[in-house]
């Protein structure tokens, strides 16, 4: 027996293993590091004990030279040292564990599935304190960054621990929430609110033990020394470099940054120092995963565009063996899912497949812990070949999301892939009936009734595909859009880049300096020189979009110039219409001389005559965000307002600045920069949503007054400068949305396909989003996510094709009268009546179809039908509902 | 292979197997691109693989 | 007490787009909803043909819910 490195070794497991059901690859293997006979030449059972003789310990470390044109660095993260966490007492107290402990004793597939219990004893914490910023935002621990996703996950923890057990007191002792990303503000607010989550705002000096119980000591906002004893004490790790960065630098010939990160530049945040070699990922910089699969995209791209010509050239192309023949008699193999304890907590796995047995023409059933891991698709091939399975039904999550690997199973297996039908008993049953486990049993067994019905009647359907127009369409000429076009002109791509004002460069054209150091007015010459003298790029400014139509593969876009309109034609579409500075009607912004907007106050730096005479300023945080004006964080402020305090004191070293905030945002390695300015004496004085700073007239000059939580009284300064952090708002984007039929979210930014998994694409297959458009973010993120969006939108432009999904209709020409219902009603424009033998017959267009049905819904004659939901299969569905 | 002296390898390696890895890997494969997805460990996912649920969507990991 | 004993069978045509979607979220926020409804997904609720409502009252639903 040896500890499960997998489960943070909270749990035992054996040297040949698997780390989890769901591993890919999904064989077994052993750790040589645990291996009796690798290390002691002894033992040897698992050689005859493996039936299939599938351990051979001759085997040997193989050296392989691989011959590539680009190489991509995503090594991810590494640990906090055990030693830092040792000041807070882990290694020594059994109940404080790390933030990733906590995550699989949380698992349902953990070492105590899912139940939530101390280690020391097995109890149930009732009083669990998360301590954040560990090994973050400390030099003392080698670590002066910010890790970017701790305050994340530790909401995400405690919000999990509060669904699983209400009662329990959770604490969070935090310095900044830096819940800055889209969405994030929002969610951390609804955790705190509806589970009344308690966030301490100290960083706790010791952990003590004190009888079964853990002592914390800490100072409060207002400087008091307080004591608390906590059940369990979850320690948010930060994350480091990885432990091989250094030996992967030296083979890899790219240079790190100080803390052993990849280093790279802000305007090339995806390209390491040596050409060829990209980074994507924590490697990068501690990130969340979002982040992580942008820049993934995104060096994918990269690499794509330096290796334009080489495209295609070493594909192997996935063979598919034949369809096989099916039997008119159906045969169905139903398969329950656990889901770990996502369902089976719920819902009695057991009897939904006894259940399913009964049912007409099954003859096969088998539940599983996790139907979607490799193994299970292995088991369902076997069901299939073994027992002449001809239709497959899985009950399971939703098939919004896991439909195609189950279709793709059936293929691999030589099953038309539209003999397959899914029964949501998770999200829509055991999710939502979480405490009435009987009733949800019996709906899951009525769901499935229903599934196997309609699963009788499926028949094979034909793989569609269209051909795409190899052609792309950049809204937007900012900093995104350029970027965008040029990654999706160097993948070899004609790109229409259309701005609708007289100039590129956006927002970039007002910034003079970044955090960093970079400058902006070259990047924005450069940028700017390579669009407009790419020759598969054509620009037009002052051009809006009219109309677009048609489809992914098949777009159709009217431009208005400035010489007339134009129709242009494309296959993809990608969206970088940007944002702008948001206008205040508050601080007396437009009122009084002396108070600006950040990047005014940029603008004036930029001159150090000017910027020398300033003494003293106050800038105001969240002026425009967290709040009333705008409800989310607009996530590049804070960074912004470091920015122009460092050149203040570097113009005039003796100025006074003065930084109200709500919580400093300064993640990652911009924590560097906050530092430096705490250290040149920038004042940084937080102060509450309830209680903002009061501008105020004064004659000719202004006045500020802030509550200062520290001193415990009100503070009257008199700055020559008050500079407002107004936060950013997204362009006017409501027609485009709806020509693109793609959704906004409520606070105009468009919103993606997926947040984590599809952070650059959108609901419309074919549209790709990115820049302020998506969210506010600093300008390495919007080209991060450019290039991303490039990237994506480049996959169908060089497939060359796009795949239809099978539920398009089709018109049985036989029944058809040419009345002409349908094409009347579609609103696609995707059936039309053509002439067959003199008759008028209506024929789907397949590339336009969606598969709405509203056509076959109408047909009188019933001639139209729609793959996948015929009137038989709805009807049979129906009927099993009733039982009738 | 058999590429002519001095072209471009059609290529890529990419070196970790987490969710960014993963996610460089099949955009690669998906643009026409052979890639060698090179993970030191047993199993990809990497860190990912360990989590229970995403923030904000809580949404399961794996 | 009569009226608290009775659990209407409800049968629901979700669109795969929205309604179903949004039924996922539902799940995903885990809020919880009576047991009372089966659904079947379409593509679209324009797909709904009216024989479908009413083979749907026929076959003993006491309500029948379209969600699009």
């Amino acid at each position: 027996m040896i500890s499960d490195n997998y489960n943070e070794d909270l749990a035992i497991t054996r040297a040949p293993h698997k780390d989890y059901p769901q591993a890919v690859p999904a064989s077994f293997y052993i750790d040589p590091k645990k291996c009796l006979f690798l290390n002691y030449e002894t033992c040897q059972i698992c050689i005859p004990t493996c039936q299939a003789k599938a351990i051979d310990f001759s085997q040997k470390e193989e050296r392989l030279d691989l011959s590539v044109g680009a190489v991509i660095l995503a090594p991810g993260f590494g640990r906090i040292s055990d030693k830092v966490l040792a000041r807070y007492g882990y290694g020594h107290f059994p109940d404080v564990v790390t933030s990733l402990e906590f995550e699989r004793i949380m698992c349902a597939s953990g070492p105590s599935r899912g139940e939530i219990i101390r280690p020391s004893d097995g109890k149930h914490p009732q009083k669990i304190a998360f301590l954040q910023c560990i090994g973050s935002r400390d030099i003392t621990s080698g670590n002066g960054y910010c890790s970017s996703v701790c305050c994340m996950y530790a909401v995400k923890e405690a919000t999990v621990v509060k669904e699983h057990a209400p009662d329990v007191d959770i604490s969070i002792f935090y310095m900044d929430m830096r819940t800055a990303g889209k969405g994030f503000d929002a969610s951390r607010q609804r955790a705190r609110d509806t589970h009344h989550l308690r966030f301490i705002r100290s960083r706790v000096a010791e952990v003590r033990e004190r009888g079964d119980k853990l002592r914390l000591s800490y100072a409060d906002s207002e400087g008091n020394h307080r004591e608390d004893d906590f059940d369990m004490v979850v320690l948010s790790v930060g994350l480091e470099s990885p432990e091989d960065a250094q030996s992967l630098a030296r083979t890899a010939g790219i240079k790190l940054n100080q803390y052993d990160f990849c280093d790279t530049k802000a305007f090339l945040p995806l390209d390491a120092s040596r050409p060829g070699v990209y980074v994507a990922g924590a490697f990068q910089g501690p990130k969340d995963i979002p982040e992580s699969v942008m820049q993934a995209i995104g060096s994918a791209a990269a690499a794509a565009e330096i290796l334009r010509e080489a495209r295609g050239t070493e594909v192997i192309r996935k063979e598919y063996p034949s369809e096989m023949g099916i039997a008119k008699e159906p045969r169905i193999g139903v398969f329950v899912c656990h889901c770990g304890i996502n369902i089976g907590g719920v819902i009695d796995i057991t009897e939904v497949a006894k259940y399913a047995q009964t049912l007409k023409d099954v003859v096969f059933v088998d539940d599983s812990l996790y139907s979607c891991s490799q193994d299970s698709q292995k088991v369902i091939k076997d069901a299939i070949k073994e027992h002449n399975l001809n239709r497959v039904v899985v009950a399971a999550c939703t098939p919004r999301t896991h439909e195609p690997l189950f279709q793709e199973t059936l293929r691999d297996i030589g099953l038309n892939r539209c003999l397959f039908e899914m029964v949501n008993i998770r999200d829509q049953c055991s999710w939502v009936h979480a405490h009435e486990p009987e009733e949800a049993t019996s709906k899951a067994k009525d769901l499935v009734r229903m599934a196997v019905a309609k699963a009788r009647l499926l028949y094979p359907l034909p793989e569609q595909t269209v051909p795409v127009i190899p052609k792309a369409l950049v809204i937007g000429g900012g900093i995104a859009g350029m970027t965008a076009a040029s990654s999706i002109a160097e993948q070899g791509f004609e790109c229409f880049l259309v701005e609708n004002s007289a100039q590129l460069g956006g927002n970039l054209r007002r910034l003079k300096t970044t955090l960093t150091g970079e400058d902006p007015g070259q990047l924005l010459n450069e940028v700017e020189a390579r669009v407009r003298n790419h020759p598969r790029i054509r620009v037009y400014t002052n051009t809006q979009i009219e109309n677009v139509s048609g489809y992914i593969g098949n777009f159709a876009s009217t431009l208005s110039t400035e010489t007339g309109s134009e129709v242009i034609e494309h296959g993809v579409v990608v969206v970088a219409t940007g944002g702008r500075e948001h206008r205040l009607n508050k601080y007396l912004y437009g009122q009084s001389k002396h108070v600006l907007t950040q990047l005014e106050l940029e603008e004036i730096l930029s001159a150090p005559e000017k910027a020398k005479k300033i003494n003293e300023v106050v800038m105001i945080q969240c002026a425009g965000s967290r709040g009333d004006d705008l409800s989310y964080c607009s996530k590049l402020c804070c960074g912004q307002a470091v920015k122009n305090a460092l050149r203040l004191k570097e113009l005039n070293p003796a100025a006074s600045i003065y930084v109200l905030y709500r919580d400093v945002r300064t993640y990652g390695f911009m924590e560097d920069y906050y530092r430096e300015a705490r250290e040149k004496g920038v004042v940084f004085i937080k102060y509450e949503k309830e209680n903002p700073p009061v501008v105020m007239p004064n004659d000719d000059k202004i006045t500020v007054e802030f509550m200062d939580v520290l001193l415990g009284e009100k503070v009257k300064l008199e700055p020559d400068l008050v500079a407002l952090s107004v936060g950013i708002v997204p362009n006017e984007v409501e027609e485009l949305a709806k020509l693109l039929k793609i959704p906004l979210n409520q606070e105009n930014f468009f919103l993606e396909a997926h947040v984590k998994l599809r952070p650059v694409e959108m609901a419309v297959s074919g549209v790709y989003v990115c820049g302020l458009a998506h969210s506010p973010k600093p300008i390495d993120e919007s080209i991060g996510q450019a290039r991303a969006a490039a990237g994506k939108a480049c996959v169908p432009l060089s497939k060359g094709f796009v795949a239809v999904e099978p539920i398009v209709s089709s018109v049985g020409k036989d029944k058809c009268i040419g009345c002409g219902i349908c094409e009347s009603l579609c609103p696609y424009k995707a059936i039309h009546l053509i002439k067959v033998d003199k008759k008028k017959k209506a024929e789907t267009i397949t590339a336009s179809c969606k598969g709405c049905g509203i056509c076959a819904a109408h047909c009188p004659t019933l001639a139209i039908s729609m793959g996948g939901f015929t009137n038989e299969e709805i009807m049979a569905q129906i009927r099993a509902f009733g039982q009738c | 292979m058999g590429r002519e002296h001095g072209a471009k390898s059609g290529a890529v390696l990419v070196v970790g197997g987490g969710v960014a890895g993963v996610q460089a890997a099949l955009d690669l494969a998906e643009m026409g691109f052979h890639v060698y997805l090179v993970e030191k460990s047993a199993s990809i996912g990497g860190a990912m693989a360990r989590l229970d649920k995403t923030f904000p969507t809580n949404d399961c990991a794996l | 007490m009569a009226q608290d004993s009775f659990k209407p069978k409800i049968l629901g045509f979700l669109c795969n787009w929205c309604c179903y979607a949004a039924a996922d979220s539902a799940g995903v926020g885990r809020y919880q909803y009576p047991p009372n409804l089966r659904t079947i997904r379409l593509m679209c609720t324009g797909r709904i043909d009216p024989m479908f409502i009413i083979e749907g009252f026929v076959c003993g639903a006491d309500g029948i819910f379209a969600g699009g």
